[in-house]
């Protein structure tokens, strides 16, 4: 007892060190299935901080409307190519480190539905933008992001 | 080492020390798993724990409170001058320790406040303060909250390597007390002297309601 704990202490803060790096890939998914995992993140955390970044412009007072077209432009461009980052065996069954639940390959026509509602509310706010009506943004924003929340219910693993 | 055996540590102190041990690496697990309702869940547990350490420190028994083991840094340097030399073990924290629990505690209560306002309601969890903030601020402090684990981890760090350094080097077990609140003194050394049971209770609803307040979103009072 008098050295097994701080022996124990200090292999928790070896081990905890050891994990602070990016987590590995499950063994069993190869190189071309991790990068396409990979590749769509990206794509996602690119609408994400899109998003962010427009929903910050509002809160701002003072919208900055051609900004807030950039960031839609953006994520109606990376909307366009989900369905491409989507091929089958990676999904969560892959054992890849992802979210993507099966229902994404079951549900096919409701998971490009879903995609398609992304590219139409993205290009509904490129256009409200450009109108430069605060109302008209603020509408298209509320839609867009009820689009990300639709297909995150249906599709994505929620572990809240 | 002969003397009697006398109590350094409260059960309040070792519950809530022994906590941090297995929250800590729970917490950083479920971040790593993306389990955000477990991860907020012990996050809060933790955030209440450390809130009552604090008001522990001030009502507490001897050695649980800051006033005892708080000094300044000419107590310090006076004490790590006069490692090599023998002398009697303290009853508590001693002056550098004192400080170590400081950073520690200050680290693990900041690092709870800044997840409180983390997360993205497009996009997975939030904190359950995260509606008082602007989603830019809220982005801001969710990456703070990810890079101040490496802070909170470098201070665990240190602490593990002062622990061993007086097992290995000064041949003085701190784990033992910090298990069983107990250790030998030489002579006649009294030990610390605790406070009523109330105090504990009184505390501990205190920091709970404080939580459980945080917890529900920090609503108007």
């Amino acid at each position: 007892m008098k050295l097994h704990s701080p022996l124990i202490l200090s292999a928790l803060a070896l081990s905890l060190a050891a994990c602070g790096g990016a987590p590995e890939e499950a063994a069993d998914v190869s190189s071309a299935e991790a990068s396409v995992i990979e590749q769509r993140q990206d794509n996602f955390e690119a609408i994400g901080d899109a998003f962010k970044a427009i929903r910050g412009q509002l809160e701002d007072g003072a919208p900055d409307f051609a900004a807030i077209a950039g960031d839609a432009e953006t994520i109606h461009t990376n909307a366009g190519k989900i369905q491409d980052y989507f091929p089958e065996g990676t999904g969560i069954d892959s054992g890849a480190d992802t979210e993507a639940l099966a229902t994404i390959w079951e549900d096919p026509e409701g998971f490009a539905g879903a995609a398609e509602d992304l590219i139409a509310a993205s290009q509904t706010l490129v256009d409200a933008a450009g109108t430069e009506d605060l109302a008209a943004v603020q509408q298209a924003v509320d839609g867009l992001g009820g689009s990300c929340k639709a297909c995150h219910d249906d599709f994505r693993l929620d572990k809240d | 080492m002969s003397g009697t055996s006398v109590n350094i540590w409260d059960l309040p102190v070792r519950i809530c020390h022994w906590s941090f041990v297995i929250l800590i690496p729970a917490l950083w697990w479920t971040a790593e798993e993306g389990e955000m309702g477990w991860h907020m869940r012990l996050g809060i547990v933790l955030l209440g724990l450390a809130v009552f350490r604090v008001l522990w420190g001030f009502a507490g028994s001897s050695t649980a409170r800051f006033a005892s083991f708080v000094r300044g840094p000419a107590t310090v340097l006076a004490y790590l001058r006069s490692m090599n030399s023998p002398r009697d073990p303290i009853v508590g924290h001693n002056p550098l320790g004192g400080w170590s629990v400081l950073a520690l505690l200050g680290a693990m209560l900041l690092q709870t406040g800044l997840g409180l306002f983390s997360g993205d309601p497009y996009d997975g969890a939030t904190g359950p303060l995260n509606h008082l903030v602007g989603v830019m601020t809220a982005d801001s402090l969710t990456e703070w909250h990810e890079s101040f684990f490496n802070v909170l981890l470098a201070l665990v760090g240190i602490h593990l390597l002062a622990v061993l350094f007086y097992l290995a080097v000064k041949r003085d077990n701190l784990v033992h007390p910090m298990v069983t609140g107990r250790r030998a003194m030489p002579g006649e050394a009294g030990g610390m002297q605790p406070v009523p049971a109330w105090r504990f209770l009184l505390c501990l609803l205190a920091a709970a309601l404080f939580a459980l307040w945080l917890w529900i979103g920090a609503p108007p009072l």
